[in-house]
């Protein structure tokens, strides 16, 4: 239950950061280390070197892009859900955050590190695809910014390269009319969820995503998931189609027998009246 | 060894720590504050709760030299603190402890989640004190305990200071003791290693549509599964070019053979890369085929040198023709198990993610190598591939990691 025996770096600029990534192998990047911790102290990973990111200034900034909120990577959910980031979804990023397992947790993990350790488990992937969310990702060659269902390759493989680093999250301003809904379920409260439901609804541009995600491969995401309501209306929960949601959710090609495809058309379900609630 | 200087119960130290030191391991071997517990040692319990820069954070999986800078408060810091005097008070009347393991991560958690203004009834105390485990399960006297005091206490919750950094405690504006001066000279100079070749075994983000996978079965140590996989030619030609082990080994992500095979016995190892985990499998397989049948077994066994973990498996694959002949349909049958370390997490659904992923990569490069097209083939230039068609790696990579990821929580 002791990790292995690793060098410790702590750069305070981002640059710095990636050049320890370009020289030294086997190094693995830290942030809050809620999920590599636990993976380190049962040696299943064993880095040479950890490189600690948090206290590299831009990775905990925060910054209004009028259009989009600019979240550095290094972000805790309990900043998130203790307001000290603003939240411009209307209340749906705070609700998120302090879903996220325990306090104890929330106060050390970051939104990077959960994007980029890409568990088809873990709350912000799904939760933020439904925003269109983008990342920003930087290397010693340039930087580029990917859109969140194009970073997620499959369960915990992205599409971050071993040389570079997600500095920052970029979520979309919600209009002040979207409604957006996330409902998990997990056996214990905080464990890793068996399902995931996440929607946001855009009265006004029209947009209209909804997402499903299991344990264990990556999300499904259905824009304009009209057809899966029986009367056609998204705006009336209760006309959701379970069976037509577990057929959509099979042919998405969603892994999954009877019994998983049903818990997570019962996430989307609840997801879309957490969203329909006043 | 790395110089840390952080402060710990109002009390200025430095120390020189091993960086895997975690910080609960800090604070009990080298400042004796045996007053917080560990349990888990892996972030599930929260036994070993402790509070740094006003937050609380759990001690096992924080190391003590990413608190360089920081204030930690122990359970041993709370003697004056007045909500904590009312929570002693409570935990006494309500018998909200029974062998006493748990109780300094339950008060410490309690003061945060009353001083929070989120202990307003017995569900959210509930859901708030969920990362706090009790093996005695005293869960009703600790519930009550925390809502007796919440009741009473009617002080919102103190200012969250502003200035706080929004990551991890306790950010860029903490001093870096001499942690960096030192670090440098730690060394112990590693021998530096050749960088693994990394495998990444998608090729796609979709899940390849020539890939089906079936369920997953338990049969004793056994962990089966089936896969389906469907290549556009004809099943002589597949049948050929599945008989030339160095040829499949390339179509496989991460597999490097040793040599050419020797009587059907191979020697190689496959390199393994899932989120953070990577394991590199040495080992060897046997291979099998029965031509009237259209039919081959691949047997093998590796050994995860780093984390002393043993991967067997048996694959078996049979063709049928499709699509009047135009196309082969190979029918493929897993079966792994895993021995060690590694075996005792098991996320197995993953683990058929990631295999049905190897199988597209595969089934991919199957079919670009059939048409000729070889620049077509994986990006696998990374990964030399092996031999060992889809046995011996196969397994070993599910069996991997299979038993790998599971992590139980948070």
């Amino acid at each position: 239950m002791k990790p292995v025996a690793f060098e410790y770096e702590r750069p305070r600029t981002i640059d710095a950061a990636l050049e320890h990534l370009a020289t030294a192998p086997n190094a693995k990047i830290l942030a809050g280390g809620q999920t590599l911790g636990p993976m380190l102290n049962l040696r299943l990973v064993q880095p040479d070197l950890l490189i600690d990111i948090t206290r590299i200034p831009e990775l905990v900034s925060v910054s209004d892009e009028g259009d989009a909120l600019k979240i550095g990577a290094c972000v805790t959910h309990a900043s998130i859900e203790d307001a000290r980031v603003e939240d411009h979804a209307n209340g749906y990023l705070r609700r998120v955050a302090s879903g996220i397992a325990y306090r104890a947790v929330r106060t050390r993990g970051t939104l990077g590190g959960s994007l980029s350790h890409a568990d088809p488990a873990a709350d912000w992937l799904s939760a933020l695809l439904v925003l269109k969310a983008e990342l920003e990702i930087t290397g010693l060659h340039g930087s580029r910014r990917v859109g969140l269902k194009k970073f997620v390759r499959g369960a915990m493989e992205t599409d971050l390269s071993p040389e570079e680093l997600l500095i920052a999250v970029h979520v979309p301003r919600s209009e002040k009319t979207a409604r957006h809904g996330y409902y998990k379920i997990c056996r214990k409260t905080g464990e890793f969820a068996d399902a995931i439901g996440a929607v946001s609804f855009n009265p006004g541009s029209g947009g209209f995503c909804l997402v499903a995600a299991g344990g264990s491969e990556q999300p499904v995401t259905f824009e304009s998931p009209e057809n899966l309501f029986s009367q056609g209306d998204p705006l009336d929960p209760d006309s959701f189609d379970m069976p037509m949601a577990m057929d959509a959710l099979r042919e998405a090609g969603m892994e999954a027998d009877d019994y998983e495809l049903q818990v997570r058309a019962v996430a989307m379900s609840r997801a879309m009246q957490d969203a329909m609630s006043p | 060894m790395t110089r840390i200087a952080l402060t710990v119960n109002g009390t200025k130290v430095t120390r020189e720590v091993t960086p895997r030191t975690n910080l609960a391991d800090f604070l009990r071997e080298e400042l004796l504050l045996t007053g917080t517990h560990i349990g888990c040692e892996h972030g599930i319990c929260g036994a070993c709760t402790v509070v740094v820069d006003d937050e609380i954070a759990r001690s096992c999986i924080t190391y003590a030299v990413t608190c360089d800078g920081a204030e930690v408060r122990t359970i041993e810091n709370f003697d004056e603190d007045a909500l904590m005097a009312k929570l002693r008070q409570a935990f006494s009347e309500e018998h909200a402890l029974q062998c006493g393991y748990c109780t300094p991560g339950m008060l410490v958690a309690a003061r945060d989640l009353i001083r929070r203004g989120e202990a307003r009834n017995e569900e959210s105390i509930r859901i708030g004190m969920s990362g706090n485990l009790c093996r005695c399960t005293g869960y009703m006297g600790i519930v009550s305990a925390i809502a007796k005091v919440a009741r009473a206490h009617n002080e919102k919750a103190e200012p969250d200071a502003t200035t706080r950094t929004l990551g991890p405690a306790p950010g860029p504006d903490a001093p870096d003791g001499f942690a960096t001066e030192s670090m440098a000279s730690a060394g112990s100079a590693k021998p530096v290693k050749a960088k693994a070749p990394a495998v990444t075994p998608v090729l796609d983000s979709q899940p390849s549509a020539n890939v089906q996978t079936g369920e997953m079965t338990q049969e004793g140590k056994f962990t089966k599964l089936t896969q389906t996989i469907t290549v556009n030619h004809p099943r002589e030609d597949v049948w050929r070019y599945m008989a030339d082990i160095e040829k499949v080994a390339t179509c496989m992500p991460g597999v490097v053979l040793d040599g050419p095979p020797q009587e059907g016995h191979i020697d190689g190892r496959m390199l393994v890369k899932l989120g953070p985990i990577s394991a590199d499998l040495a080992g060897e397989a046997d291979v099998a085929r029965f031509e009237d049948e259209w039919r081959g077994i691949i047997e093998g066994k590796g050994r995860d040198t780093r984390s002393a973990s043993l991967a067997s498996g048996r694959v078996e694959y049979q063709l049928a023709e499709a699509e009047d002949g135009a196309a082969t349909q190979m029918a493929v049958s897993i079966a792994y198990s895993l021995a060690g370390p590694l075996a005792q997490f098991s996320r197995g659904a993953i683990v058929r993610d990631l295999v049905s992923r190897l199988a597209g990569a595969f089934a991919q490069n199957l079919e670009a190598r059939l048409s000729g097209r070889e620049s077509d083939a994986a990006p696998a230039a990374a990964l030399d591939a092996g031999s060992l068609v889809f046995s011996v790696l196969w397994d070993r990579i599910k069996a991997f990691f299979g038993k790998l990821l599971g992590r139980g929580s948070d």
